[in-house]
């Protein structure tokens, strides 16, 4: 435990001194862009990598966010109040579509689950497009002028995120590690045995995707209000859940830490190969590259960079997770 | 009344092409229990390539000669290019089905999770990969001439392409059906649906038939997709996943494993479509996603399927 205490201190000394060392506004802005998709990705993991259930449409809460604060701050103006609403928009709305998505879903196999969340995100996604007088449809919409002088500053929206994904780490920390976290990696471990000790299943299932739907709007708003801009293709396109999913496989499914070391190599990696792309065009499909590598690690790597130190080490037996049948 | 008449038939021909995405993606699910996430990916496979071939046999007979064109056995000459094209998109996607399944899915046999997400990841894969060789942007993809254009009986408008795929789809139906229920590889797929340990026990080999199965899907599904290019006049990148969702949400109406049901939901779903799309074409898709909201909640197993 001290250990990954220190890891977190390193971390947050690192991300607070990262900025003296900065002084380009893009790199600024690669790592603000690294910790609000790494909070995406934690909260992928609440699902994937804590209850072993799989969903293809985690995309729909973080457009959910970020469609909420860009229309708040457009049409109700240059305000702070207005991006309290537009959080407790996000938050109502994501808690919502999660539970009647559960609702209908989880109750069956692990397969409708994946199936039901994706095509749910490519109707959000096809709704956005479609609602052109509001989302301004494929092109999307700027919205630069109406975020508050404060959060439109590089350096403190840095921070800012910073202290958001410090924030939501420690709170989803608590939560995995909660009795009702405890529960989840039981229904995860085995299912079966689970429900026999006497839970309920759905319940504790539903509250997994209520909270991970949840965080993940709130990366949404964050994500929105650093770009400045919403568009229907950046934010309920299925590119952002491969990202998550790639994250959260790449750094380790089941470790908070995982992801935001799978969002740093994504987002870094990313950034070089965009840069390579210039010097030949195949670069420019780097996601077959991250495609393969993914399905690699998938096959022979469950666990993902951190699960795979993890168990090189052979501590830490939360990390554990066995090869077990789902039902 | 001609008005209903077309778009009904819009509807079933629309319905045919998910279908044959569908019909794949339901069997193999309720024999092998994985739900192939890559499905949509070797549709548009087998479309892409498809229309390749084709176009390319059309382009190469222009070349050797010119007046092609006015030739009045041309309309028979494209039409023998399309059917190559047809074949070699079946084939193409039977081959990268067969990789799939020996390459990926044999390897995480009995891990669901590891199952899906790497079906996801061939997703991600192969859709790439049709970027890398035909590019991002949409291509052109003409019905052959001896299909083009319509029979009007009477005041009825019948378009022949549409005609094509409802007689195709049906064919298709009655021969999975004869295969399913006549033959001995049938038995065993039914079998297998119903309960593969109790087959593998009886000391059949369930992982030939799980290739064979997924070979067959993926061919079905790469056939739906060559038909549907010419249908919507184009192939672009994103057809797989977009096809996919109406065969997911076909498989959850019609019942996973039963193909007879893919066949019954997917005329329902494109039947909706047609008429949503001439009434109030903003809410098509929506209405397709309420029915299945609605199966889920009451009969989660589908109409025909036989567990949830």
């Amino acid at each position: 435990m001290t250990n990954k205490k220190v890891g977190w201190l390193v971390l947050i000394i690192v991300g607070l001194l990262l900025p003296l060392f900065i002084n380009n506004q893009a790199q600024l802005l690669l790592f603000t862009k690294i910790y609000i998709l790494a909070v995406f990705a934690m909260s992928y993991d609440i699902l994937l990598g804590y209850t072993g259930i799989i969903s293809f449409g985690h995309v729909m809460f973080f457009g959910i966010g970020s469609y909420s604060v860009s229309l708040m701050l457009k049409h109700g103006g240059q305000s702070w109040l207005n991006i309290v609403i537009a959080i407790i928009i996000a938050i109502v709305l994501s808690a919502v579509i999660s539970f009647i998505v559960g609702v209908l879903s989880l109750r069956l196999k692990s397969t409708y689950y994946a199936m039901i969340t994706l095509a749910f995100a490519e109707l959000f996604h096809i709704l956005s497009l479609k609602w052109r007088s509001l989302t301004n449809g494929e092109d999307g919409f700027n919205f630069s002028k109406y975020i508050p002088d404060l959060l439109k500053d590089r350096l403190n929206f840095y921070y800012i995120s910073l202290i958001f994904l410090i924030i939501i780490a420690y709170f989803l920390y608590r939560f995995v590690n909660s009795a009702t976290g405890k529960v989840l990696v039981a229904i995860r471990e085995n299912e079966q045995r689970a429900e026999t000790l006497g839970y309920n299943i759905l319940h504790y299932k539903l509250i997994s995707s209520i909270v991970a739907g949840v965080v993940a709007s709130l990366s949404g708003i964050m994500y929105a209000i650093s770009y400045r801009y919403v568009g229907s293709a950046s934010v309920f396109g299925i590119d952002k859940t491969i990202d998550a999913l790639l994250m959260t496989i790449i750094g380790g499914v089941g470790t908070l830490f995982g992801p935001l070391l799978g969002s740093g190599i994504i987002n870094i990696a990313h950034e070089l190969l965009a840069d390579l792309a210039k010097v030949h065009p195949i670069f420019e499909r780097w996601l077959i590259l991250f495609g393969i590598l993914y399905v690699l690690i998938v096959m022979f790597f469950p666990k993902g960079i951190m699960g795979s130190l993890h168990k090189y080490r052979n501590s830490l037996p939360l990390f554990k997770i066995r090869k077990s049948k789902d039902g | 009344m001609e008005l209903i008449i077309i778009l009904t038939l819009n509807g079933v021909a629309t319905g045919m092409l998910i279908f044959l995405i569908a019909a794949g993606l339901s069997l193999i699910f309720g024999l092998m229990d994985v739900l192939n996430f890559a499905h949509g990916a070797l549709s548009m496979w087998g479309a892409y390539f498809g229309i390749w071939i084709y176009k390319g046999l059309e382009q190469f007979w222009l070349h050797q000669n010119p007046n092609l064109l006015e030739a009045s056995w041309y309309p028979w000459l494209s039409m023998l290019n399309f059917i190559i094209g047809i074949v070699a998109g079946i084939f193409i996607g039977s081959i990268l089905g067969l990789l799939m399944e020996k390459l990926l899915i044999q390897p995480v046999y009995g891990n669901h999770i590891q199952q899906i997400l790497i079906t996801m990841g061939a997703m991600l894969i192969l859709a790439e990969m049709v970027k890398l060789f035909w590019g991002s942007n949409l291509i052109s993809a003409p019905v052959p001439a001896l299909l083009d254009g319509a029979w009007e009986i009477g005041n009825i408008v019948l378009i022949k392409y549409r005609i094509t795929i409802i007689a195709i789809g049906l064919a298709i139906l009655t021969f999975l059906l004869w295969i399913l229920h006549k033959t001995k590889i049938g038995l065993i797929v039914r079998a297998g649906v119903q309960n593969k340990e109790m087959v593998q026990a009886l000391g059949i080999n369930v992982k030939k038939v799980f290739t064979l199965v997924f070979m067959l899907g993926a061919g079905l599904a790469a056939l739906g997709g060559v038909l549907m290019a010419p249908f919507m006049n184009q192939v672009y990148p994103t057809m797989g996943l977009e096809k996919q969702l109406l065969a997911f949400i076909v498989v959850v109406i019609g019942g996973m494993g039963s193909v007879f049901g893919s066949a019954v939901a997917g005329v329902i779903v494109g039947i909706t479509e047609a008429f949503m799309l001439y009434y109030v074409p903003d809410a098509a898709l929506a209405v397709n996603f309420l029915l299945m909201a609605l199966i889920l909640l009451l009969r989660p197993s589908g109409l025909f399927g036989e567990r949830g």
